[in-house]
Parts: structure tokens; C-alpha cells; sequence
């Protein structure tokens, strides 16, 4: 029973020590040193000043300034081992005194404890030299992005001027601002007359002319183009979240001249018996405004079928029907007749591989382009006298045979009586 | 079964051997040799001989190895003695291919008695076989139209006489003249006869190697044609219809029937008759009667029977002669046209005098 009361007791004095030490604690500290009177204390956009010592009375004023305005929003004093607390962006300061010294400059210890600083910047942290107006506080800069084009309709080949430009709305200066702008597809860029160089800062509310450059459209549609981006920092280095200009949507009409083939292909009939030959006809026409040069049309023969004999544009290249033309003007036509053998059954489909170049007027390496040109199904079917191939092998050797005798035999009376 | 020697000599026995040949295949049709084979009952063996070969040419149903030329222009135009020459120069040629062919029991040679080949190629064929060969031998001779000229009835004449002193075991007489009753165009004329002549030796062929009710065989054959002054001559009568048999027998011995002009039952020596047709037709009393009449006349007579179903009557006669009233006739005009012959060679070596007057301008020119 003496020992169970003793234990009791050291457990009694284990939690009592454990509640002192909890009682004492009030977060994190911050400060916990001497500071001269006429400086202060930085927490971010807060300057605890020490306005004065009195070594004599044993206590400090301090005065709690907000940001840079001139009026302190707290005024206290307080005494040695006294201690104030107020609130920095809902999060508890509490300034204790510890001791004051005298001298030329008086002195304070002070302790300055948070509840949680996690939210303070340490660039904007520590002792200010000479107080809150010594103090640099960091602002928001906020960079507004405006990027124009002179003409939102344009023909291709047209030239279209861009032009970006910034505005800094924010509070503070925005530094280390970097811009990029991305050349849109499907133009090219002709002329650049102001772009940026490097890094650059803009102060609150100035406005600078970013970019000015030119682009030419190469193909027609309607095109919208990409953001002008930036990053930037403030006054005091934090980064800011990518700023992005409006998008710009410009339409391109289509005024290059093209050439255009019509090329068909076509057979006389579609449905034909094996062994049958069949009449092709593949016809050109250009319908473009531009005349075509290179016309290569290949004409593909499936398997089954046999390229018989063709006009004289048609040539056979690596074993491929093949017309070439080395020019083609607009509006030419041109009609070309094959002909095909259906060696076996099926169905097939004939096809026509082209390819041509022109010029558009717009871009200056000639354009090329391909097509194909596809049948209907064409139906081989069987041949008038195939059924006779299906037979037995006997069926036509043994006539073959006894005909071969009779004929041997009448040949043989035959020389028998010629004299 | 027989062996038999057939042979056609001149453009006349060519032709007739022909028709064996084609009668032989039981077909008249000229693809029967392509289609067919030859029908005999024996071993028959047929030679062509000519001089002329487009006569040769034309035979359609004699195999080619059977066809001998014996090469003089395109012929010998009717005259014997150059015939004879030609004969000579191709013995050697025509005996070694008959002979290669072997034994015969008996031979038929056929010729016209007037032409140049086969009335002179073929008493000295005979003679020579004759000598070298102990067969019987039998000639078929066709006689001239008494109209177409002196030489033919000149070389008819001495073609017989030369044929008999040939050795020949007789002669079988076909006469032109005489079968000229048929009618018709010439071709058509000569084609009958030729098919009449064919289609008598087929059946006589046909009847010695067959299996008889009453035989008759080549012994019979030979007896009869051993009768008489040496010629014969044969009768064939087919019914187109059901008849007696009696009618038929008259049929075969009447003008109709036979191949040369003769009364059977006055002129006839020795006789031979072959029956053959359907059980049904064979009365033995109208046989006997027929034979007995003929016998009668004639003397011996030899009958053969050959039943056949479904056949229709036919009867062969084989008739030798005593005595031939139309070849005395024919001899008669032989020598009147032996006589004009001469007398016209006469004329033209007469006319070579002319010669000398036209001979006196040899070697001059005219002058104008």
C-alpha cells in the first residue's frame, strides 16, 4: 500500500510538471533578442516600431504600423515581463517584454512569438532599421495583355499586322516580366518591328507596346491565335501566376488560284464474262483556276484482271499503266480508253492513283496534289464456255484420246490408199 | 479359207478390181475404206498393174503397195507390141511383188481384151505364172464395143488368142457389147459393168469358202471351167423380191443375167449353179428341175446351195463353152478391122513418096 501511494505520487508530479510546460508555451518565435529604439519588427506588411525605452519605468511603447500609413494602428506601452497580443492575418502575434537597457540608444528585449507562421514571407521578416518608415512592403502586380490585329479578314497570302501590348494594374512593380508569343500556324512571319528584350519591368499602371511584327497568311480558314503569355515577379521578387493576353480570331479567306483535276474513271460495262475484255475510259479535266503540271495518273489493275492495250498516252511504267502529262492547262480536258481482260471470277473495283503540282500564287514552292478515283464493283463472272474447264481431266482426255485414234487411223488408211 | 490372187491389169481391170475392193468393205460409200474392212471370206490378195499411172491415181479402194506401175508415159495407146516391151522391162518388178505374196490356190486376172496394157500385159502375166506357179489361173476378159474402133477389136482378137496359147485355165468372157442392154450414160455403162463383173467374183468368191447345204468347192470349180473349148462366162440373178427360185435360175441363165452373149442351154459345156438365200426360197423341187433341165442340155452340172436368213434369192452360173456364136462374130469384124488397119498403114507408107517432092526444097529460103 506504501508503494502503491508512492507511485501514484510520481505520477501525480510527471503530469503537473507537463501542464506547467503547456501553460508556458505560446507558438512560434519569431524574435527573442535586443532591438534599438527607433527600429522595429517586420512581419510581412506589419512594423512593430520601438518607439521608446524607458529604462527608467521599466517599460516600452510600441507602435503597430500597417503597411506604409503613417498612423500606427496600435499604440501600447507595455512593461518588463508585460506582453501584448494582436492579430496578423487571423493568426495571434504576442510581443513580450523582457527587459529594458539604457544607453546611448535605450534598448528592449523582446519575445515575439505566433501562433503559426506559416503564412509570413521571409523576405518581408526581421528588424527594420529606423522603423516602419524604413520598412519595403510588397504589392500585387497584375499585368493586363492586349493583343490586336489590324484586320480580322484577310485572304491568304494577306498580310496582317499584331500588335501586343501591357498594362500593369496591380499595386506594385512588376518585375522579371518575360513575355512569349507563339507564331500562329498556318502563318508565316513576315516582319518583326518591336519585340522584347529579356526581362523587362513595368512599374503600376504603366503601359508598354509589347510586340508589333507582321504575318502572312498561307491557307485559308479561320484561325484563332494563341495568347501572348508572361511571367513576372513583384518588387520584391514573388512570382506571379502566368498572365495571358485575349485571343485574337482572324478569318482567312481562301484567293490563291488552284488547279483542280477531275479525274473519273469509268468501264463500258460491269458486268462481263471471263475472258471478256472490257473498255476503260479515264477522263481529266481541270476546273482550278491554276494549270497543273506533273499529271501522273496510275492506273492500278487488281489481280484478276489484265491490262490488254491503251491509247497511246498511257505508258507502262514498272508494270503500271501510267499517264503522264507534263502540263495541263485550266479548263483542258483530256479522255484517255483502255482496255482490260477479265481473266478471273470475282469482283473488282479499278482505281486510278494521281498526283499533279501547281502553282497558287501564294506560296512559292509548287503545290502537290493527289486524288484517287475508284469504279463501282465490276463483276466478273464465268466465262461461256468455262463450265467446260470445271470437267474432270477424263472427260477431255478421252475424247481427245479417241479422237486421236480415229484420227491416227483414218490418217493410217488414209497413207494406206494414197498412191 | 483360200488364198486368192486377184489382179487388174490395164486401165479396164483396174477398175473392176476397184469395184471388188470397194464391194468388198459391204458398203458403196467412198469413206467405207476409213469406216470398214474388206469383207472376204478367203485370203484374197489384189495387184493393179498399169502403165498409166493416172489410171492407177484413180482407183480409191485398192491400197497403194497393190498398185504396180510399170513406168511408159501414160500408157501404151492401144498398141500391144509396145505393151509387150513394156512387160518385158517390168517383168522382174511384177513377178517378185506377186511372188513375195506367196502361195495362191487360185487366180483371177481381169483385162479388157482390147485395151494396150492390159491385152498385152497379160498373156505373158499368165505365161510367166504359169511357169513359176502351179495355181490355177483364170482370166476375166471384158470385151470391146463392137463400134469403138479397128485397133480395140484388133487387139480383142489377138489378146484372146494370145491368152489362150498363155496356159490360162480358162476364160471368163464379159462383153461390152452384149452389156451395153443396161443403158445409161457411157460413164454410168461402164461403171454397171464393171460393178455387174465385181459383184459376179465376189459371190463366186464368196460361194467357194462358204459352209454349203450342196457344195460346190474350187475342185468343182476348176472341172467346169476345164469343159469346153476354154471360155466361159457367168450368170447372176439377184431377186428384188420374194420369187421362186425356179424364176431366178432362168433369170441367171437369160441375156439379163448373164455376162456374154450365149444361148447356156445350146453352147454351154460344163455348168456350175450356187444358190444362196433363206431357207424358205430353196425348193428342191424347182432346184432339181432347173438343174435337170440344164444338165439335160448341158451335161454335168454342178450345184451348190448356201442358206441364208433373211436373204433374198440370188443365183451364180458359171457356164464354159463349146461354142460361142458372138465371139465368131467378133472375129469376123476382127478381121475386117485387121484388114482396114493394114490396108490404111499401106496408105500412109504410100503417102511418105509425097516425102521426096517436098523433100526437094530442103535447104532453101523464099525470096521476095
Amino acid at each position: 500500500m506504501k508503494h502503491f501511494g508512492k507511485t501514484l505520487t510520481l505520477i501525480s508530479l510527471a503530469v503537473l510538471l507537463l501542464l506547467i510546460s503547456a501553460g508556458s508555451a505560446s507558438g512560434k518565435i519569431l524574435f527573442n533578442d535586443t532591438i534599438a529604439e527607433g527600429d522595429g519588427y517586420q512581419i510581412n506588411n506589419y512594423v512593430i516600431d520601438v518607439a521608446e525605452v524607458f529604462p527608467d519605468y521599466d517599460s516600452v511603447t510600441l507602435h503597430v504600423y500597417e503597411g506604409a500609413s503613417k498612423t500606427p494602428k496600435y499604440d501600447k506601452m507595455i512593461s518588463v515581463d508585460g506582453s501584448y497580443k494582436f492579430a496578423i492575418e487571423g493568426e495571434d502575434v504576442e510581443v513580450t517584454v523582457i527587459s529594458v537597457h539604457s544607453g546611448i540608444v535605450p534598448r528592449t528585449k523582446l519575445l515575439i512569438t505566433v501562433t503559426d507562421g506559416s503564412f509570413i514571407n521571409s523576405k518581408t521578416l526581421g528588424v527594420v532599421s529606423g522603423g516602419h518608415t524604413e520598412a519595403e512592403f510588397s504589392g500585387t502586380p497584375v499585368l493586363e495583355i492586349t493583343k490586336t490585329v489590324d484586320m480580322d479578314r484577310i485572304g491568304a497570302g494577306d498580310v496582317v499586322t499584331v500588335q501586343v501590348s501591357v498594362k500593369n494594374t496591380g499595386d506594385d512593380e512588376a518585375t522579371k516580366v518575360i513575355f512569349s508569343d507563339p507564331t500562329p500556324a498556318k502563318f508565316v512571319l513576315q516582319q518583326t518591328l518591336i519585340s522584347p528584350t529579356g526581362q523587362i519591368s513595368l512599374d503600376k499602371g504603366e503601359t508598354r507596346l509589347i510586340y508589333t511584327y507582321t504575318l502572312k497568311a498561307t491557307e485559308s480558314g479561320t484561325f484563332v491565335l494563341s495568347p501572348t503569355t508572361a511571367i513576372y515577379s513583384n518588387s520584391i521578387g514573388d512570382d506571379f501566376p502566368q498572365a495571358s493576353s485575349n485571343t485574337p480570331v482572324i478569318t482567312v479567306e481562301d484567293s490563291s488560284k488552284k488547279a483542280n483535276l477531275d479525274i473519273t474513271l469509268a468501264v463500258d460495262e460491269y458486268t462481263v464474262d471471263r475472258k471478256d475484255d472490257l473498255q476503260g475510259t479515264i477522263r481529266i479535266k481541270n476546273t482550278g483556276e491554276s494549270s497543273a503540271s506533273a499529271v501522273t495518273v496510275n492506273l492500278i489493275v487488281p489481280t484478276g484482271m489484265e491490262y490488254s492495250d491503251g491509247d497511246s498516252g498511257i505508258e507502262i511504267i514498272s508494270g503500271v499503266p501510267t499517264i503522264y502529262m507534263e502540263s495541263f492547262g485550266i479548263q483542258q480536258e483530256k479522255e484517255i480508253s483502255f482496255s482490260l481482260k477479265a481473266m478471273d471470277e470475282g469482283t473488282y473495283t479499278l482505281s486510278t492513283q494521281n498526283s499533279y503540282r501547281f502553282s497558287d500564287g501564294v506560296d512559292p514552292t509548287p503545290q502537290i496534289a493527289s486524288s484517287t478515283s475508284v469504279t463501282n464493283a465490276i463483276y466478273v463472272k464465268k466465262g461461256k464456255y468455262d463450265h467446260l474447264l470445271e470437267q474432270p481431266v477424263y472427260i477431255y482426255l478421252i475424247p481427245l484420246i479417241v479422237i486421236g485414234v480415229i484420227a491416227g487411223l483414218l490418217f493410217h488408211r488414209h497413207r494406206q490408199y494414197k498412191f | 479359207m483360200l488364198n486368192i490372187l486377184i489382179i487388174g491389169n490395164g486401165q479396164c481391170g483396174n477398175r473392176i478390181l476397184d469395184a471388188i475392193n470397194r464391194d468388198a468393205f459391204g458398203t458403196k460409200s467412198r469413206f467405207a475404206k476409213y469406216l470398214s474392212h474388206q469383207k472376204y471370206k478367203s485370203n484374197v490378195q489384189t495387184i493393179a498393174i498399169n502403165t498409166a499411172v493416172n489410171d492407177l491415181k484413180e482407183m480409191n479402194f485398192t491400197k497403194a503397195k497393190d498398185r504396180i506401175h510399170t513406168p511408159h508415159l501414160h500408157g501404151v495407146g492401144a498398141n500391144r507390141n509396145v505393151g509387150k516391151h513394156v512387160f518385158e522391162d517390168n517383168k522382174t518388178l511384177i513377178m517378185k511383188n506377186i511372188q513375195e505374196r506367196g502361195n495362191f490356190d487360185v487366180a483371177f486376172v481381169i483385162t479388157s481384151a482390147s485395151g494396150g496394157t492390159g491385152s498385152s500385159f497379160t498373156p505373158m502375166l499368165i505365161k510367166e505364172l504359169k511357169q513359176k506357179c502351179n495355181y490355177p489361173i483364170y482370166a476375166i476378159v471384158v470385151l470391146p464395143f463392137r463400134e469403138e474402133g479397128t485397133l480395140y477389136l484388133q487387139n480383142a482378137a489377138f489378146c484372146l488368142k494370145d491368152m489362150r496359147d498363155s496356159g490360162v485355165d480358162g476364160i471368163i468372157l464379159a462383153d461390152n457389147q452384149f452389156l451395153k442392154q443396161m443403158g445409161g450414160n457411157v460413164e454410168s455403162a461402164y461403171n454397171g459393168i464393171n460393178d455387174m463383173i465385181a459383184r459376179r467374183l465376189l459371190f463366186l468368191l464368196d460361194a467357194l469358202d462358204s459352209e454349203m447345204m450342196m457344195v460346190t468347192d474350187l475342185g468343182d470349180f476348176k472341172t467346169v471351167m476345164s469343159g469346153g473349148a476354154g471360155v466361159a462366162t457367168i450368170g447372176f440373178y439377184e431377186a428384188d423380191s420374194e420369187m421362186p427360185i425356179r424364176s431366178v435360175i432362168k433369170k441367171a441363165l437369160s441375156p439379163e443375167g448373164l455376162l456374154f452373149s450365149t444361148d447356156a442351154y445350146q453352147e454351154a459345156s460344163r455348168s456350175m449353179i450356187i444358190i444362196r438365200g433363206d431357207r424358205k426360197y430353196m425348193s428342191i423341187d424347182e432346184v432339181s428341175s432347173e438343174v435337170e433341165q440344164l444338165s439335160s442340155s448341158v451335161g454335168q452340172v454342178f450345184k451348190g446351195i448356201i442358206v441364208r436368213n433373211d436373204e433374198l434369192p440370188q443365183v451364180l452360173t458359171v457356164l464354159t463353152l463349146e461354142s460361142a456364136v458372138e465371139l465368131e462374130k467378133l472375129y469376123a469384124i476382127a478381121v475386117e478391122a485387121i484388114n482396114y488397119e493394114r490396108q490404111k498403114k499401106e496408105r500412109v507408107d504410100s503417102m511418105k513418096e509425097m516425102d521426096k517432092a517436098f523433100s526437094q526444097i530442103d535447104g532453101m529460103d523464099p525470096s521476095y
